[in-house]
């Protein structure tokens, strides 16, 4: 059984990625604002924008039945319970005993396949070519993580995230080359799974380069403000994956406040970075057409495999 | 305490009465009660005693001579039990629900007939798990398919259903001659069509008769689980069938088929933990995969929604022999807790699929009850008027689908452990191969997900897009408890998962300690890091993430109004129903990621107002069309030639007596010359 402190720290592991979500998302706008020359919001807008659109009044359509009306919250819950089980500054999380990588994979694709029967349920089209496009996006993209898993939890043993993470942090990602060609494998899903360049602009409400945009577009107000933050705990929690997964280095073993402390900054820093990578690289690639996105991640899927390969060899 | 010997016989006896009391009632009133009402409580008794033989001990009984040189013989153990339990459950459901789906059949069909043959295919099934004698075991198995096959062709005075049916009889018959070969083989063995003969010498027979029993076991029980290539006759017999009887055959006539591989490969065969045997398990595995990934990409693109739903039945299918193939190759390596991992999977989705195909079957059977409409473009907006039918098959999709924390994320996450655990075995060639097959599954379970969203949302939600889908109103109550009890199953499956998985291994004896049914499922296949599940806490965590963020969004948001308005249309006005996107819109990218497979053919035809001038197009027609490879270069040719063959030979046939005579002399006279030179 965990220990007191292990549950509260876990319970405050979560509620971290819960509301340090949102400024990540700040973090990248603002990035690619200044890539592009402009000022920018500031980092914090994405707050503000929840708590505008909290108290903003719903507009709901017509046609709409409580799949609509449930699915915002059916993705906060879902992405939000995602959250549990993902160490961030120490290094096992005690709730590893409720569940592993594959419930959270499972969790996103509840969240996923809500927003999809809510892009079909306001009968316009956009929600339709939303829906279409993220069907064809996920049934590529969900394999290609489960590969990823695949050679990580071969490399580490097992599919328990804090059995991952903990091994990992003891070890050096030089001497496991497969993990190399996994984690490549894993940044391109992480693209395509927050609909960043090249997959998707979530920067834009265009007919052209709409993905997950599409689908949620007859929302607002509080259903809105739902769905923009459990689309940032998502991003958040795969970034967090692969900080944690590939490069854990400074994450705390033991409930210990000085390495609690090094370990959180250290993360902060190290999730920043990517951010901004991330953000940088946006402003660097145009969008892909929807076509060829699929070699793209078969481009992911073959690197996990040459990572199985590895892994035996 | 009555005996388990009783207990077995009431319910056969219940499916007697009800098929008789079917046959007498003459389409009275009270027909519909007199046969489904005896089917229900034998069903209760059906799960009674298989419950009682679970966790009790194994009924044996034997019949002898009730046929010259054939004895009837029944052995009712664990692993019939299990089967056993699975037609309850299901046959209990169906007939509930038929109470109501049958009425429309009253006026127009006679549903005395109906009620016979209904309850005949439950008993018949019954009674194949429970045979232990081959020649008995055939019979019953013969008189399943038959009787299946006159319940394909119910509704016989649509054409296509008839070719559905002869379709069926002819690849279940093919299916049954390999499955008497397979017990030939071990009748010249050991001399006995006894069940019991098999299991005590069936190790000592030479290494190639075993893999020959296998062989034409696995291929002939395969036929009636619909593995791919063998499956054509499915997505035609389960559409073509009434719904509550593609329930039926869908959640629990294919399961015989595994009911068949199982017991072969882990009691007559003599399989033993050998890698000589690693390819029984490979070649599910690839058989399993091969399955899995074409009845998916079939199902996503499929229009017809009892079609869909039977191509998804292949899927799941091949998912059970992946999961089945794991634990042969683990077993044949003597990786013990391993194999039983691995099989405690796919017996978990072999009752995972009957209860949510089931669920999902008489859903469909509620749509087509209610619109008369099998066709999914033509549906759309039922939600609001048929909510309860909605919210049902709603929740057979997202268990189906495997997502938490329904009853088809815990098999397809054991299943996927099982993957995750495959670097244990000796074999750096199976281990990547193994990894390899990992791929396959993992796109089915994505590619399932856009199947059921797709036909979710396209028959339940946005508009009506026909006539057939206004206007419509909710099905009978019998109807909707009906599916609401295996809803509840999958739920159930779902969350008290150890409940699910000590019945199995209570039922096949596996070596696990029993669990109270809240425990987390704990898998220790590493010395360092053990993996746990545990749904009821992820219930748990489900509830304090909802409340926490509904105290948050009130306390910052307050109240807030809702107006209920249009759907955005741009500012043009107007959106209508034709504007809606369609099913084949909706999958249309999958179709162009996947046109090696489905090879789609578009048609454009367009008219003009005057053929002189091309720019003013009076109507488009565009036609898509997607090629079934199986169909086409498998089975063509091999009809074709047959046909060829057959043709060759009518030659000889020319109707004249004369001619027939001469045959029948040179017939005589060659066996008279065969016999004097033989001796």
């Amino acid at each position: 059984m965990p220990s007191l402190a292990e549950i509260v720290i876990g319970i405050v592991q979560s509620l971290f990625i819960i509301s340090f979500s949102p400024l990540m998302v700040g973090i990248m706008n603002k990035t690619k604002a200044r890539t592009q020359k402009r000022i920018g919001s500031s980092v914090f807008q994405p707050y503000y924008d929840i708590i505008k659109l909290v108290r903003k009044d719903e507009v709901v359509s017509d046609q709409s039945s409580w799949i609509f009306r449930s699915s915002p919250w059916i993705n906060f819950v879902a992405i939000g319970t995602a959250a549990f089980f993902i160490p961030i500054f120490l290094s096992y999380s005690p709730f590893g005993l409720v569940g592993d990588i594959l419930l959270v994979i499972g969790l996103f694709a509840l969240a996923r396949f809500f927003t999809m029967l809510a892009g079909l349920d306001v009968s316009s089209s956009f929600g339709g070519f939303g829906s279409s496009r993220e069907m064809m996006m996920s049934m590529l993209l969900e394999p290609a993580l489960f590969l990823t898993i695949f050679v990580v939890s071969l490399t580490y043993g097992g599919s328990n995230i804090s059995g991952i993470v903990t091994t990992s942090a003891d070890s050096s990602l030089i001497s496991h080359p497969q993990l190399i060609f996994a984690m490549i494998a894993m940044f391109v899903i992480i693209l395509g799974e927050t609909g960043r360049l090249p997959f998707g602009n979530s920067a834009t409400h265009l007919e052209l380069t709409m993905i997950h945009e599409a689908t949620v577009l007859e929302y607002s107000g509080k259903s809105l403000a739902l769905i923009e933050w459990s689309s940032a705990i998502k991003q958040l929690i795969l970034l967090s994956l692969i900080i944690n997964i590939f490069v854990p280095w400074g994450i705390s073993s033991s409930v210990s406040v000085p390495l609690l402390t090094t370990g959180l900054l250290l993360f902060i820093v190290k999730v920043s970075l990517l951010a901004v990578s991330i953000a940088f690289l946006e402003s660097r690639v145009a969008r892909w057409r929807l076509f060829r996105l699929p070699d793209l991640i078969a481009m992911a899927i073959a690197s996990s495999m040459i990572g199985v390969v590895f892994y035996y060899l | 305490m009555i005996s388990n010997l009783v207990l077995f016989q009431i319910p056969i006896l219940l499916f007697l009465v009800g098929a008789l009391s079917g046959l007498l009632s003459r389409n009275s009133r009270l027909a519909r009660p007199m046969i489904f009402v005896p089917a229900m409580i034998g069903s209760i008794f059906t799960i009674i005693f298989s419950i009682d033989i679970i966790t009790g001990a194994s009924l044996k009984l034997a019949i002898p001579n009730i046929l010259p040189f054939f004895n009837l013989e029944i052995f009712v153990d664990g692993v019939s039990a299990f089967f056993m339990l699975i037609i309850g459950i299901v046959s209990f459901a169906v007939s509930l629900y038929s109470i109501g789906y049958s009425k429309e059949y009253e006026t127009k069909k006679r549903i005395s007939v109906f009620g016979f043959l209904f309850n005949i295919f439950i008993l018949s099934m019954i009674l194949v798990v429970s045979s232990n004698n081959a020649f008995f075991f055939l019979i019953f198995w013969e008189l399943m398919s038959l009787v299946s096959f006159f319940l394909v062709i119910y509704d016989h005075d649509k054409e296509e259903n008839l070719k559905s049916g002869i379709t069926y009889l002819v690849m279940t018959h093919f299916g049954t001659a390999l499955i008497f070969v397979s017990f030939l083989l071990g009748y010249i063995q050991t001399g006995s069509f006894s069940f019991d003969s098999l299991r005590e010498s069936s190790a000592s027979f030479p290494l190639l008769v075993k893999n020959l029993v296998f062989a034409f076991a696995f291929i002939g029980f395969g036929v009636k689980a619909g593995i791919v290539p063998l499956h054509t006759w499915l997505p035609h017999a389960h559409p073509s069938a009434p719904s509550n009887v593609s329930a039926l055959m869908s959640a629990v006539m294919i399961k015989m088929g595994i009911y068949g591989i199982v017991r072969t490969v882990f009691d007559f065969s003599g399989f033993g933990a050998s890698p000589d045997f690693a390819w029984w398990g490979v070649l599910m595995i690839a058989v399993g995969s091969i399955s899995a990934v074409s009845g998916v990409l079939y199902a996503v693109i499929e229009h017809d929604i009892k079609r869909a739903l039977a191509y998804s039945s292949i899927e799941n299918i091949g998912i059970i022999l992946i999961g089945l193939g794991l634990s042969v190759v683990f077993a044949a390596y003597h990786l013990v807790s391993l194999s039983v991992l691995a099989f405690v999977a796919s017996m978990y989705h072999t009752i995972n699929h009957a209860v949510f195909k089931g669920l999902l079957f008489m859903g469909a059977g509620s749509v087509v009850y209610a619109t008369h409409s099998r066709n999914i473009e033509d549906l759309g907006g039922i939600i609001k008027q048929m909510p309860w039918t909605s919210l049902l098959f709603l929740i057979g999709a997202v268990s189906i689908v495997g997502l938490p924390p329904f009853n088809g994320f815990v098999s397809e996450w054991l299943t996927l452990q099982a993957f995750l655990s495959s670097y244990q075995i000796p074999s750096t060639i199976l281990q990547i191969s193994i990894a390899f097959a990992s791929l396959p599954f993992a796109l089915t379970i994505g590619i399932a997900s856009a199947t059921f969203v797709r036909l979710f949302g396209i028959t339940f939600l946005s508009r009506a897009r026909s006539k057939h889908a206004l206007n419509i109103k909710e099905v009978p109550r019998s109807m909707i408890i009906g599916m609401a009890v295996l809803a509840a199953a999958c739920i159930l499956l779902g969350i008290l998962a150890s409940l699910g998985i000590s019945l199995i291994s209570s039922a096949f004896h596996l070596p696990s300690q029993p669990s109270s049914p809240l425990d987390s499922i704990t898998l220790q296949n590493n010395a360092k890091n053990a993996v746990h599940l545990s749904m009821p806490f992820v219930l748990i965590l489900f509830s304090a993430i909802a409340v926490g963020a509904f105290g948050f969004i009130r306390t910052i948001g307050g109240k807030t109004s809702k107006t209920i308005y249009g759907t955005w249309d741009c500012g043009f006005g107007n959106l209508n129903e034709k504007m809606e996107y369609t099913a084949t819109s909706l999958s249309q990218p999958i179709r162009a990621v996947f046109k090696v497979f489905f090879k789609p053919h578009n048609v454009t035809s367009k008219e003009f107002f005057v053929s002189t001038n091309q720019y003013l197009i009076k109507s488009i027609k565009f036609n898509s069309i997607t090629k079934n490879i199986f169909e086409e270069s498998l089975y063509q040719p091999i009809i074709s030639s047959t046909l060829r063959v057959l043709d060759k030979i009518r030659k000889i046939q020319t109707g004249k007596i004369n001619s027939y005579l001469l045959y029948i002399m040179i017939t005589a006279v060659a066996l008279l010359l065969f016999v004097r030179l033989s001796h």
